[in-house]
């Protein structure tokens, strides 16, 4: 392995074995393997990768990827069923906060026992110690036992710990969700100075402003495949995309249901894209155009018709409706109405159209859940992922004097 | 993977100071939060000595062969006592050594093959407190002699069994939960298959030759030998040296070889 590289993964593949009962693992070892008692799981698949010394890597991925076996893998905590991993130097691993912490002891001989863990002599814990005390942050509770803190204290002790021991390489899966605000601003602070010491640091973490903020480069594993490491931006607008794509409708939508005295009906109602695609998958920036086809079973007119758009937690987000103008408009037979949002505007997820027909006394037509849309980002620079959030997304302009 | 004994004590020797802690851990962890607290240590064993020199001294008034230097009779089932509590102590919490700390195993970067060695700490912790209230008691009965001093060399080939059998059950304990269970029973009978309550010279001499194979058996007698100044029969006792080092060697290599798996199974 060249010097400059600080873990190098070739071909790596780790499958589990699942037995079904504790005693077919006796039963197997017994034959010496030759009858099978097990089944098998693939979590990651023919997985090779370089990360440079000084590097910082993103990893991304959805729960059950393979993510935590591949950074046990890193840590060779797990053992590859094929394929080989070097790494060169020292590795400070963060899989579960506080993982190696006894709580019937105190912080202190907590923090002394994770550096004996981590291969530290008691003088170098003592130099340390003061650093890790006052980044923990917990004061007199340091020297009381670990059972009485609270989370939050915990984790601050032992992500205190972890990143004073002066590791080579940090692995980081998922903890800097915890804490505060406060609290993960310190850590982001923390490992940008283990970075500029020239740490080589893997980061697992579900929040895309983490990843876009540490990494240099990030990577996307879904369904124990590796994508190539890439800029993190580019990965994490990637991930997301793939995110949306596997998303379905949520179970919590209302059931479609429908009701009314049908003189005039919704023969169907549909979504159509910017380039008239009949469509359930829009883009939040591109115009939406809803399509209702009705017949009216004999001439009518004073009709409104009305469209709700429902979030998948079944809120109205908004409302459009022909009041005031339709009233006028004579209805014999199959006719179009289509209403145009330009742009959608709506962040991504999925939602539901309720369409409704009614003449002034009589409701019509009431149709429930008529269609499921889905609304997409197209441009996933981290700066729209930020946009992505609420209900939707405001076109205004700002002004500095 | 290598078998050479000195790799071994290399790896082992590595991590002493983290395996220090986790020992003291151990000991320190049984007694926090009693009231007596770790004057515990030097308490179990008093009072036990104290059960066994009434019952067997004023009720049973055994006798053996070598009480002819006047030895009292408590004394010698003692110092075959702290032998066998040695090694019986050990074994027993072997099975749940690795098992116990799946958080070791799974989710920090440790040197594994350690754990097995953790119960084997405290137990000498716990041996060697057990030896000083034999010495004290034997200076006490005007029985104390310089021999007593082979009596921590003698051990040894318990203590290399002992740690071969830690590794070997250890690792069976992870894949097999009953192994916490099936072990105390085995120590038990061994117990009772070892000259710990009666001095080998009572054997049938039909049974004769499994007691002679037994390393247990010599490195009992040969401690209690020391304690009665009768000279050590130096050739069984190598011979159980030899015998209990291929099972340290082995232990450790069946824990090293089912390590792998370990993460797959807790």
């Amino acid at each position: 392995m060249r010097s400059d590289i600080a873990i190098s993964v070739r071909n790596l593949t780790k499958t589990y074995r699942i037995f079904g009962h504790p005693g077919d693992r006796i039963k197997q070892a017994l034959t010496f393997g030759k009858m099978r008692f097990h089944r098998e799981f693939t979590a990651l698949q023919d997985i090779s990768f370089e990360i440079k010394k000084g590097e910082t890597v993103g990893i991304v991925g959805r729960n059950g990827s393979g993510k935590s076996t591949l950074l046990q893998l890193l840590c060779g905590i797990l053992k590859p069923t094929s394929g080989t991993v070097q790494v060169n130097g020292r590795v400070s691993a963060l899989l579960e906060l506080g993982a190696g912490f006894n709580p019937e002891f105190t912080g202190r001989e907590n923090v002394y026992f994770q550096g004996a863990v981590m291969g530290l002599t008691r003088a170098e814990m003592d130099a340390r110690f003061a650093d890790i005390a006052a980044f923990a942050d917990i004061g007199d509770f340091i020297d009381q036992p670990v059972r009485i803190y609270s989370s939050g204290m915990f984790v601050r002790l032992a992500f205190a710990v972890a990143v004073h021991v002066d590791p080579d390489i940090l692995i980081i899966d998922e903890v800097l969700a915890v804490g505060d605000t406060i609290f993960q601003q310190k850590c982001i602070d923390q490992i940008s100075m283990l970075q500029s010491q020239g740490t080589t640091i893997i980061v697992v973490s579900h929040n895309p402003y983490h990843i876009e903020r540490l990494c240099h480069q990030a990577a996307v594993l879904h369904q124990g495949k590796l994508s190539d490491l890439r800029p993190a931006k580019e990965i994490l607008a990637q991930y997301h995309e793939m995110v949306q794509e596997d998303m379905g409708p949520s179970p919590g939508m209302n059931e479609s249901l429908r009701e009314g005295s049908h003189e005039l009906y919704f023969e169907k109602v549909l979504i159509e894209n910017a380039s008239a695609f009949v469509t359930n998958r829009v883009l939040t920036n591109e115009p939406m155009c809803i399509i209702a086809e009705v017949f009216a079973r004999c001439p009518m007119d004073n009709v409104r018709f009305r469209f709700e758009l429902c979030s998948s937690s079944n809120d109205i987000v908004a409302v459009v409706a022909t009041n005031g103008l339709s009233e006028a408009w004579q209805l014999n037979g199959k006719h179009r109405i289509s209403f145009t949002l330009n742009p959608c505007q709506l962040t991504s997820g999925w939602y539901y159209l309720n369409a409704i027909a009614s003449s002034k006394y009589v409701r019509l037509d009431t149709w429930q859940r008529v269609v499921d849309f889905k609304v997409l980002l197209r441009d996933k620079s981290a700066q729209d992922l930020s946009l992505d959030q609420g209900i939707f997304v405001c076109h205004g302009h700002w002004e500095f004097s | 993977m290598t078998l050479n004994p000195l790799h071994i004590s290399a790896d082992i020797w590595r991590n002493r100071y983290l395996l220090g802690q986790l020992v003291k851990r151990d000991v320190l962890l049984r007694y926090r939060g009693a009231m007596f607290g770790v004057m515990w240590v030097f308490l179990s064993p008093l009072i036990m000595l104290a059960i066994f020199a009434f019952i067997f001294g004023q009720i049973f008034q055994a006798r053996w062969p070598q009480q002819e230097s006047g030895i009292p009779f408590w004394l010698l089932l003692y110092s075959g006592l702290i032998a066998f509590n040695l090694f019986a102590e050990t074994i027993s919490r072997a099975p749940a050594s690795v098992r116990g700390y799946p958080s070791f195993v799974k989710k920090i970067i440790f040197p594994v093959s350690i754990l097995p060695l953790v119960p084997l700490g405290a137990a000498l912790v716990h041996g060697g407190f057990n030896f000083l209230i034999l010495l004290a008691a034997l200076a006490w009965t005007g029985h104390l002699h310089a021999g007593i001093l082979l009596f921590p060399l003698l051990i040894t080939p318990l203590l290399l069994l002992a740690l071969g059998l830690s590794w070997f059950f250890a690792a069976w304990g992870v894949f097999i939960k009953d192994m916490t269970q099936i072990v105390p029973v085995f120590v038990q009978m061994l117990m009772f298959l070892s000259p710990v309550f009666y001095p080998a010279s009572a054997v049938p001499e039909a049974l004769r030759p499994v007691f002679h194979y037994n390393p247990l058996s010599t490195v009992i007698e040969s401690c209690r030998a020391t304690v009665t100044g009768q000279p050590v029969e130096w050739g069984a006792w190598g011979m159980a040296f030899v015998f209990c080092l291929v099972a340290a060697i082995l232990g450790y290599a069946f824990f090293q070889h089912s390590r792998d798996e370990f993460a797959d199974a807790l």
